[in-house]
């Protein structure tokens, strides 16, 4: 600031800077594009894009994926960003349902109609494929060995004592692929028996974070050994250089991740361009790239990839899951509240509930006793059991109560009642077990 | 409280103290001994050193050499909150947060006394100076005046072996200062506490104190009774900040035994009786008081100095009026009292000053 | 002042309750309204009332109640002895305290909570060593206490800057006193000294107290989802803008950042003691005996460790290749500090901007504000001071959502207000407003108001005084505010995220933030931080320099 502070000259350049701002962008050709997908991957395409067309900028809009539903439902037609690019599916149909997307077929041959038994492309034309993402999970090597840990294989492994408070999970409330990945569990095991994992999972979990981006940091810098994640977020991690390992255990659902082309956007011609470049070859192809490593939809493209980069169409990928999206949209709310209302706001009650129940366990298998097996099967059932049932899950009823307007205190009220409901019924459960399974480990003395 | 002149009077005494800040020397070699139960004035310029030496007394300021004795006691290394002083600031240093009686029992309360004690002795201290009734009141409630007053029964609460005043009238007005002067000396004289009391107002000092030391540049120029002070300076650094003076500078030669002369270029051969500090010979000044000069048309003795000139301004201060007179020795001051029943004059008139031998003091230069 | 009827004042005042009514009363009522009404627009408590019926609810309440005090007093733990020790003894490196005081300040909380992970997390370097060494480790991320342990050494400089200024203001003779009537050591502090600082301290822990209760970072990170902001966040964000809960949320918030506010003036009224007289000193130093030094060092150099770490956290993982379940990072790279000059050059150019501009408006807005209500006798003005002292209560979130809402479709210049930085820039202004307003306050405050009437009896009209006599004298504490505002607006996160709707426009904190989020590990989001972070610092020592220079001149001139 030196000696003389000349406040005339500081007004000067802050001018200078803010005419300079209206000026540039008016220049160019700009897409839009609202993602939720990270800064490395939308950066790698928006410089290969400005690169092919000459006179045209990217311009991101980076936002999680509910947030950029409501952004693209609360902007004006005409103003609206002009491409949709997300990993979940759900998103894309809530979008498509509410007409704020457009048909567009950029017409590229190669691309399979179906990943297993699910569509790539939307039926209907409203979204297309632009990479598939599988579930699995992500470790850390030398976590596991400093902590001695058994790599794990399936989902069920993570239920085991051996791996109590090395787990991390995000919420479904707060990331699209957690969403996906609980329902593909939900789905994969059925209600009651998925719950019951997911339960099961969630307290041996350190922590369920805030950002499903949290999982797959904290296992990369060593903060959690195990961590459930989306494929790219294992295989990106592992290929730029950190001591993490990825595998898709028996349970797992390949999905495709969407682009789309967005009504209302004010530049649709570009976007149609944008659209069409990710899914070219050139396109495919960046996805290779380590910092991405994502899996691209066309077939051609992985005779290009790297040595054991996984291929899904090769069948090595057991999908059992045939996902079904129209179901898992139905339920959104109900998973995603019942999950925080039951874990993540929870979640240090039930960590105390699960670390009883695994130290009975033990005292119970060294010395059995019947009377101590059987509070013990109480205090399991007391926990891992969901608060609301199948059958309840399967009530239109139920379920249009948490689509009304929640503006209405009528609905508001309902919902809340219900929220109330199950957090304090988790709470109780879990204080309750808590002491079922000490008296169970008292038995076994 | 202690009615009867306090049983406990101490002696306090400074010797060779010295007291440097970097390179500036605040104090040097002061040697000084206040007597028990006098009411003492360390009077100077700002920038003296008086404060500082207070400060030393107090315990807040560490002299590099010399020592304070109180009581006989070298009190040097011991830290102010154990030395048992009394010091009022110039400040008061009222803590806002705290009421009257809050203020004051503060000092018994940090000698653990019973809370009966404290609360008798606060209330007895706050009738010692006439605010019984504002105990529960803030500093910030009070007039200046008031605040002065809790200042100082805060302070006497705790019956201090000495009592330090810093500057304590100087933020009040000129009618107010008058009047807590007085109240001041009665109380003193009433608690008999020996008092070490700091200002730059010589007036102040003069009308308060049993003796006065006079301090100029960190050094004690004189210590004496005001009359001493006003009548025989030690120097002219003293006669000048100790009331007005006259000076006629010339030189001196031995006469006889008995008498001097004094030589003026200005003024011419003057005859002086001997003194005893008078020196053989050399440059010297002479000094006056103005009341000592006497103002005339025409010389009308002669057993004075005469010194013609002419009178140039006029004030009246009420109990006399001051002449300025142009003389050939420069600009000369006479007062003449009022309704004295000697004549009026007017600027402008022809006068002659004239000073009697033994009004006229010699100093040396 | 003696003009029964001002115009020029009066057009000012009007201008400014504008301003403030449009981009911050408005847009919190337009949140508060939805809170208390249904989806027809009827009001109604049932919202109001389902948040008491919600035991998580209530429970988050306790939980950031608890947090911000025991905050407020893990700070006050940490600021008392440092600013004791800076002020009452000779003691080296009082201006590196001060200093270095600040640097936690000029770090975004939620990249100092993720830089305190690396060290102090479950697997973070300390830990990892205490369990090679000893077999165990301290939980000190964890949970409630987490957060408590980070938000304390983020923020416990409002405390120390505060109570700093505060002692240095005693008159010494104060202090004296006590000594000479016998006072002395814990018993003087406790007695005397810290009473008469205790607004400057009421005021710091106050600050704290608002800041944490309205902190969502650093909860965000630790993964503490049971506190007010994150269930507010987490509500609005997840379940969607339509959530009743989540706003009502925000206005018990608001309300109780204002009662709580409210309640620390009240406890403070009357007791503004400006000690200091003119020509008083200030508290004496003294000499520390060895045994003392030797404590007050160690306090020091630990406090001085423990708020640097996150520093040293960002600063190695910004310079890190990979650094996973290690002490320390494996190997080194200058990789993404050119990553980050390649890329996000427009981030920084965006934050000098937004923060530039946005502190210029509070420094005028400022300066204005505190003209009227110390130079004029306009009725209401009053108001101004509260309305803009009442941005300090407003989460960035309230704030943000109550833009999207209320200029939602409107049109500026051909573009949507909203998808602008304009509406980026004067959020960052409403919110930082009451730093520059108090820096303003401060200043005029002591000026004595015979320097503006000696030129106006020399012939200076009521502008010309203020331009020649009035702005040049407080152009210290303008600076000052215009620093202020400037460094906390570069950290700021929580409106920035609601209110960014491209990358052209992002500002760093956001870029530190998007980047934060990257798989192939944070270092670019770390280098980013690391350059906000010696930006930051460089303006505010040069801002320091330039005050302490200016106070010598005038001093002298004095």
């Amino acid at each position: 600031m030196g000696h003389q502070f000349r406040p005339a000259s500081v007004i000067a350049y802050l001018l200078f800077a803010l005419g300079a701002l209206f000026v540039l962008p008016l220049q160019a050709q700009q897409v839009s594009i609202i993602t939720s997908f990270p800064k490395e991957l939308t950066d790698i395409y928006k410089k290969a894009f400005e690169a092919k067309n000459p006179g045209t900028t990217v311009e991101i809009l980076n936002k999680g994926t509910s947030a950029g539903v409501s952004y693209v439902r609360e902007t004006a037609v005409g103003n609206r960003p002009d491409v949709f690019w997300a990993s979940a599916p759900d998103a894309f149909e809530v979008l498509s349902k509410d007409g704020l997307l457009v048909k567009f077929d950029p017409g590229i041959p190669g691309i399979p109609a179906k990943i297993g038994a699910y569509p790539i492309n939307d039926p209907q034309g409203y979204y297309r494929g632009q990479a598939l993402a599988g579930y699995g999970i992500m470790w850390n090597t030398r976590y596991m060995k400093a902590n001695k840990l058994p790599e794990p294989r399936e989902w069920a492994d993570l239920i085991k004592p051996v791996y109590f408070s090395h787990v991390a999970s995000s919420s479904p409330s707060r990331s699209g692929t957690t969403h996906l990945t609980v329902e593909t569990i939900l789905q994969g095991e059925g209600w009651s028996k998925g719950w019951m994992q997911i339960l099961q999972i969630a307290g041996n979990s350190a922590a369920i974070t805030e950002r499903s981006f949290g999982v797959p940091d904290g296992v990369s810098n060593g903060q959690y050994g195990i961590g459930l994640v989306i494929d790219f977020f294992g295989l990106a991690a592992k290929n730029s250089g950190f001591p993490v390992e990825f595998i898709y255990p028996g349970v797992t659902a390949i999905v495709p991740a969407n682009i789309g082309l967005i009504n209302g956007a004010k530049n649709a011609e570009l976007g149609k361009k944008f659209i069409t470049y990710s899914l070219s070859e050139e396109g495919q192809m960046l996805l290779l790239d380590p910092k991405i490593s994502r899996l691209p939809v066309s077939p051609k493209t992985y005779a290009k990839a790297p040595a054991g980069y996984p291929n899904p169409y090769s069948g090595k990928i057991k999908s059992k899951v045939n996902f079904d999206s129209d179901l898992s949209e139905a339920r959104y709310y109900v998973v995603s509240a019942m999950f925080d209302q039951t874990i993540t706001f929870r979640h240090k009650e039930l960590v105390t509930a699960t670390k009883a129940i695994h130290e009975a366990t033990a005292k119970l298998a060294a010395k059995p006793n019947a009377q101590g097996q059987k509070l013990l099967a109480d205090a399991r059932e007391l926990v891992f059991t969901p608060v609301v049932d199948e059958t309840k899950v399967k009530d239109k009823d139920f379920l249009a109560v948490f689509r009304a307007t929640k503006r209405d205190a009528e609905t508001s009220k309902r919902v809340t009642a219900l929220e109330e409901h199950w957090s304090s019924e988790a709470k109780k459960n879990y204080a309750k077990a808590m002491d079922l399974a000490r008296q169970a480990a008292a038995l076994a003395r | 409280m202690q009615n009867e002149p306090a049983h406990n009077k101490v002696r306090v005494e400074a010797r060779g103290v010295a007291l440097a800040y970097g390179k500036t020397q605040v104090l040097r070699d002061i040697n000084l001994m206040v007597e028990p139960g006098e009411f003492f004035a360390l009077l100077g310029p700002s920038g003296s050193g008086k404060s500082t030496l207070l400060r030393l007394i107090a315990g807040f300021n560490i002299a590099q050499a010399g020592s304070i004795l109180i009581d006989g006691r070298d009190i040097t290394a011991v830290p102010p909150w154990q030395r048992d002083v009394g010091m009022v600031f110039q400040s008061y240093a009222l803590w806002p947060h705290m009421t009257v009686a809050q203020n004051v029992a503060f000092g018994l309360e940090e000698r653990r006394l019973s809370r009966d004690e404290v609360k008798r002795r606060t209330q007895a201290a706050l009738d010692l100076v006439g605010l019984g009734e504002f105990a529960a009141r803030r500093p910030n409630q009070l007039s200046g005046g008031q605040q002065q007053r809790v200042a100082l029964a805060r302070t006497i609460a705790i019956e201090p072996k000495v009592l330090l005043l810093d500057e304590p009238l100087s933020n009040l007005d000129a009618r107010l200062r008058v009047r807590m002067r007085h109240e001041l000396t009665l109380l003193q004289k009433k608690l008999g506490i020996t008092t070490i009391f700091v200002t730059h107002d010589q007036e102040e000092a003069l009308t308060t104190s049993d003796r006065i030391a006079v301090m100029d540049q960190g050094v004690i120029q004189q210590v004496g009774t005001p009359t001493q002070l006003y009548d025989s300076p030690a120097n002219r650094f003293v006669a000048e900040f100790v009331g007005t003076i006259n000076l006629l500078a010339g030189s001196i030669e031995s006469e006889t035994a008995a008498t001097a002369m004094f030589m003026s270029p200005d003024l011419g051969r003057f005859s002086l009786p001997r003194s005893g500090d008078m020196p053989e010979h050399g440059p010297v000044q002479l000094l006056f008081r103005p009341h000592a000069a006497r103002v005339r048309t025409a010389p009308d003795g002669d057993d004075a100095l005469w010194i013609p000139g002419t009178l140039v301004t006029r004030e009246f201060l009420g109990e006399s009026v001051r002449y300025g007179v142009e003389t050939r020795a420069g600009m000369l001051i006479a007062d003449r009292p009022h309704l004295s029943g000697e004549p009026d004059y007017a600027p402008g008139q022809a006068v002659h000053l004239g000073i009697s031998a033994s009004q006229l003091r010699v100093l040396k230069t | 002042m003696n003009s029964r009827y001002a115009p020029v004042p009066t057009a000012v005042a009007i201008a400014i309750a504008i301003f403030l009514m449009a981009f911050l009363i408005v847009p919190v009522l337009s949140v508060v309204y939805i809170a208390f009404s249904n989806a027809d627009g009827s009001l109604t408590l049932a919202h109001f009332m389902s948040f008491f019926d919600l035991t998580l609810m209530r429970e988050s309440f306790w939980n950031s109640l608890y947090v911000a005090l025991m905050t407020v007093l893990m700070a006050s733990l940490i600021a008392l002895p440092l600013a004791y020790f800076t002020v009452r003894f000779e003691f080296r490196g009082a201006i590196l305290i001060q200093t270095l005081g600040v640097l936690p300040l000029i770090m975004p909380p939620f990249v100092g909570a993720a830089a305190m992970q690396l060290l102090f997390g479950r697997s973070g370097s300390l830990n990892l060593l205490l369990s090679e060494w000893f077999g165990f480790g301290i939980p000190f991320m964890e949970g409630l206490n987490g957060v408590i342990f980070v938000e304390s050494l983020h923020y416990f400089p409002f405390i120390l800057l505060n109570l700093t200024m505060a002692l240095n203001n005693i008159d010494g003779a104060m202090e004296e006193a006590a000594q000479n009537l016998g006072a002395s050591g814990l018993r003087l502090f406790r007695r005397v000294v810290f009473p008469l600082a205790m607004p400057g301290y009421v005021a710091g822990a106050s600050l704290v107290f608002l800041k944490v209760y309205d902190d969502l970072g650093t909860p965000l990170v630790l993964n503490v989802t049971n506190m007010l902001a994150p269930q507010a966040y987490l509500r609005i964000t997840s379940i969607g803008l339509e959530d009743p809960i989540g706003y009502v949320i925000c206005f018990i918030m608001v309300a109780f950042s204002l009662a709580a506010m409210w309640l620390s003036v009240q406890v403070m009224r009357g007791k503004d003691y400006a000690t200091l007289q003119r020509g008083g000193n200030s508290l004496s130093k003294r000499r520390l005996t060895p045994m003392h030094a030797m404590l007050a060092y160690g306090w020091t150099v630990l406090v001085l460790l423990l708020v640097l770490s996150p520093h040293l956290g960002i600063l190695l993982l910004s310079l890190a290749k990979v650094w996973s379940y290690s002490v320390l990072p494996d190997a080194y790279t200058l990789a993404h500090y050119v990553t980050v000059f390649q890329d996000s050059s427009r981030m920084m150019a965006n934050t000098l901007l937004y923060c530039g501009l946005a502190a210029l408006i509070d420094v005028v807005l400022g300066a204005a504000i505190a003209y009227l209500i110390l130079r004029t006798t306009l009725p209401g003005r009053q108001a101004l001071d509260f309305m803009a002292t009442a941005a300090l209560t407003i989460p960035g979130v309230v704030l943000g959502i109550g833009y999207l809402r209320l200029f939602k479709g409107v049109e500026m210049g051909g573009a949507v207000l909203t998808s602008s930085w304009v509406l980026i820039m004067i959020a960052y202004a409403v919110r930082r407003l009451p730093y520059a307003l108090r820096s303003c306050m401060a200043v005029l405050q002591q000026m004595h108001v015979s320097l503006e009437e000696a030129a106006e009896n020399l012939g200076a009209g009521k502008l010309r005084t203020i331009r020649r006599i009035v702005l040049p004298l407080m152009i210290g504490g303008i600076l000052a505010g215009f620093v202020t505002s400037f460094i906390t607006a570069t950290v700021e996160l929580s409106a920035t995220i609601l209110l960014v709707n491209a990358e052209r426009l992002a500002p760093m904190s956001y870029g530190i933030y998007l980047y934060m989020q990257s798989i192939a590990g944070r270092g670019p989001g770390a280098a980013l931080g690391v350059i906000a972070v010696v930006i930051v610092a460089l303006g505010t020592y040069a801002s320091h320099r330039f005050i302490a220079s200016r106070a010598v001149q005038i001093e002298m001139k004095g």
